[in-house]
């Protein structure tokens, strides 16, 4: 079960497993860090550019840089997970049923992956070399 | 609902804000993928998503990273100081105050962009 503590104390005793404190420690760990980069990732795309004017060559120019990549995969990553575990404590409140939630969560992961590896090839099928 | 004061609001905007984030990442990345089926496909994805509609849509969707974000940073004082869940109250309506801040250049960017039909080509 998810950790509804609001105190890292309260919450190690809380924990079902070492895994779930892990859980419990990364969503704020990756929470900091995906602010900060949503944060820039937005205002550079959406505020500092007009978003009418991105088309795939705004997006081939942008990802020819390593910077660009490393930064968008590390949201990418960082969020699939986040947004993923998520999704499993809604999913452990909401969906009551357990063969239901089990395989709503089967679907839901796959779903994910599958994202992730979607997301990832386009990061880096770009060109190094476009200008 | 629990009590349904503000820390019953933040928890829900909390979790619909999530939800519907998770939902435009993965239309986002399909977006960025098309590129692999060359420039045509992804021009015309990507316009396509230039209509008002979709860009209303991205207004609601930054609004809900930012109240996520910034929350989520209410969240992890509470966790992890002596005094925040005290003051939970008053970190919710600065939290909203932080919202309004950052919200603002990308409501007068984008909310332009939409009165002033630049949309489209």
């Amino acid at each position: 079960m998810a950790i509804r503590s609001k105190r890292y104390a309260e919450a190690r005793l809380e924990a079902s497993s070492n895994l779930e404190l892990y859980w419990w420690v990364f969503m704020r760990i990756s929470g900091v860090v995906l602010v900060f980069l949503l944060i820039g990732h937005m205002w550079m795309n959406a505020v500092l550019t007009d978003l009418n004017s991105i088309n795939y060559d705004y997006v081939a120019k942008r990802l020819s840089q390593t910077t660009w990549k490393v930064y968008d995969w590390l949201i990418l990553a960082l969020a699939l997970l986040h947004g993923g575990n998520g999704l499993r404590y809604v999913l452990d409140d909401w969906v009551r049923n357990p063969a239901r939630r089990f395989w709503t969560k089967v679907v839901v992961y796959s779903l994910l992956a599958f994202l992730f590896f979607l997301g990832s090839l386009s990061l880096f099928n770009h060109d190094f070399g476009v200008n | 609902m629990y009590r349904g004061r503000e820390g019953q609001w933040a928890f829900y905007l909390h979790r619909i804000s999530g939800l519907g984030i998770l939902v435009f990442l993965m239309l986002h990345v399909a977006n960025i993928a098309s590129a692999m089926w060359g420039p045509e496909v992804s021009n015309a994805l990507m316009k396509f998503y230039h209509q008002p509609v979709f860009q209303v849509g991205l207004l609601f969707l930054i609004a809900g990273v930012l109240y996520h974000g910034f929350n989520g940073l209410r969240i992890i004082l509470m966790d992890f100081t002596a005094w925040g869940v005290r003051y939970q109250r008053a970190l919710w309506y600065g939290v909203w105050v932080l919202f309004v801040v950052f919200y603002l250049p990308f409501l007068i960017k984008i909310g332009g962009g939409i009165l002033g039909g630049s949309h489209g080509d």
